[in-house]
Formats: structure tokens, sequence, C-alpha cells
């Protein structure tokens, strides 16, 4: 029920603006153990796509939702011990997915392990047109950015895809926003 | 000495050439003259014909070279996407697990 809600108002016909991980994240790099820096356009895509093979159930699968895709962007910053970014770096991200036509359906504030995480599906004229995962952990930063159409349906259809476990997302698990 | 002297007289003596003599040597001539005039068109088809065979390999050597180049970008792209899928992943399978300690913990 309560997905069922959030689904509903995260495909209410109102644009979402465009999210884009900022350069000024980049600069993270300098303290970082570990970077690793994912970009693939829309023609990157269509080319992978290529390679992903019809006869295998799992590459077919991917293949059809990446389809609907313009762009995979993946920034995530592994650090030796915490506090090495900022506050302001994570608020310089979500401030971006305040606007019309995004919505937060995962929030997750965890005191005992000092993981900050979000989960935002971007819509238009209620069609899905992106989803951006923010994880903050006390020695890792990861931005994930997904653009183009993309359900919570074709999430759960990643399961088996490269070792992807099936996630239950849309399905019978509440995935609602909750904060500690 | 004397007949040695009217041999020699003999031998250089000015002679017409026989009737025979100038049709051989204008077929000679006509029969030379059409050779070198095929030459030119012999060597310009050779040159063709080397023309399109280099032609030919440069262009299935530069179309090899371009699948080769298209399959190792596509296969990068390929590991990319791969990386991508399993970092996204990972973050949403623990926000999962944190989503049900926060629900067991509630």
């Amino acid at each position: 029920m309560k997905i069922a809600y959030m689904a509903f108002v995260a495909l209410l016909p109102v644009a979402a603006q465009e999210f884009k991980i900022p350069a000024s994240l980049d600069k993270l790099a300098d303290k970082a153990t570990e970077v690793v820096d994912v970009t693939l356009d829309g023609s990157m895509l269509q080319l992978a796509s290529r390679f992903l093979s019809e006869k295998d159930p799992d590459e077919a699968r991917v293949k059809r939702l990446v389809a609907g895709l313009k762009g995979i962007y993946v920034k995530s910053f592994e650090f030796e011990k915490s506090g090495e970014y900022e506050e302001s770096d994570v608020a310089a991200l979500r401030s971006q997915l305040k606007g019309p036509g995004w919505s937060r359906i995962v929030g997750v504030r965890s005191k005992r392990n000092g993981d900050n995480a979000d989960v935002f599906i971007g819509s238009d004229g209620g069609q899905v047109t992106g989803l951006v995962v923010i994880a903050a952990e006390p020695k890792e930063l990861t931005v994930v950015s997904i653009i183009g159409s993309i359900k919570p349906e074709d999430l759960r259809d990643l399961g088996g895809n490269f070792g992807i476990p099936k996630m239950e997302i849309g399905g019978h698990k509440s995935t609602g926003a909750k904060e500690e | 000495m004397e007949d040695l002297e009217r041999q020699l007289k003999n031998a250089l003596a000015r002679k017409d050439a026989p009737d025979w003599f100038e049709a051989k040597v204008m077929a000679s001539i006509r029969r030379d003259g059409g050779v070198q005039a095929r030459r030119p068109a012999l060597r310009w088809r050779w040159a063709s014909a080397l023309a399109v065979t280099v032609l030919v390999i440069g262009g299935v050597t530069w179309q090899h070279e371009r699948m080769v180049q298209e399959r190792a970008a596509g296969e990068a792209a390929k590991a990319r996407l791969e990386l991508a899928l399993k970092i996204t992943r990972v973050k949403l399978q623990r926000i999962e697990q944190r989503l049900n300690e926060t629900e067991r913990d509630n």
C-alpha cells in the first residue's frame, strides 16, 4: 500500500530537473584511497548494449533495461578514515533533488552505523525519467544517477544480472522513507 | 699485292640493296612501332590492377581494424556497465539491509 502511494506520488506529472553529479565532488579524489568513476552516456550505453547477448536471459534483460536509458553515472569514493568528506558535499547533491519532479522513495539515517542513504525517483508526465542513489557512509560516499525510463520493476529485473541479487522494491517489502 | 687490292676493291664496291630489303625494313619498323604503341596501354592496365589491389587490401585492413577497435570499445563499455550496475546493486542492497534493521528495531 505504502509502495503504491509512493509510486503514485513519484509519478505525479511534474517534470524533474536534470540531476548532475557536481564536478566539485572530484576534489574528494585526492583524499580517497579508491575512486570509481563510471560515465556511460547514451551512445556508450548503446554500444555496450550491442555487446549484450540476446541469447543469455540475464544479458537480454539488461539489454531491454538499457534500451530505455540515456545515461548511467557513478561516482564512488572510499576513504581510509571517516570524516574525509563534508556534509555540505552531500547537501549539494540532495539540494538538486529538492526541485519539482523528484521524489525521495527511500531514506535511511542509521545512527548505529552512521550510514545515510537516499533513493530518489525523477518523473515527467507520469513517466519515470531518472533514479538517483546517494549513499553516504562514514568511509565511503557513492552517488549513482540513472537517467532515462526506469521503473522499480526494472530495478527488480536487475536481479540475477551480473550477479545482482533481486531487489524487493515495489514488491512485498516496505521501502518507505524511514529515518532514525 | 695486286690480287689483294682487287679483292678489297670488289668487297668495298658500292652495291645497291636488293629490292626486298626496303620492304623488309619498313615492315620491321611498322611491327616495332605497333608494339611500342601497345606498351603504354599494358602498363596502365597493370598500374590499375595494382591500384585496385592496394585499395581492396587497404579497405579490408581498415574495416578489420575498425571492427577490432569497435569490439574493444564495446567490451569496455559493457565492463563499465557491469561495474555501474554492481555498485548500484551493492548500494541498494545495503539500503535494504538498513531498512530491515530499522524495521526490526521498531
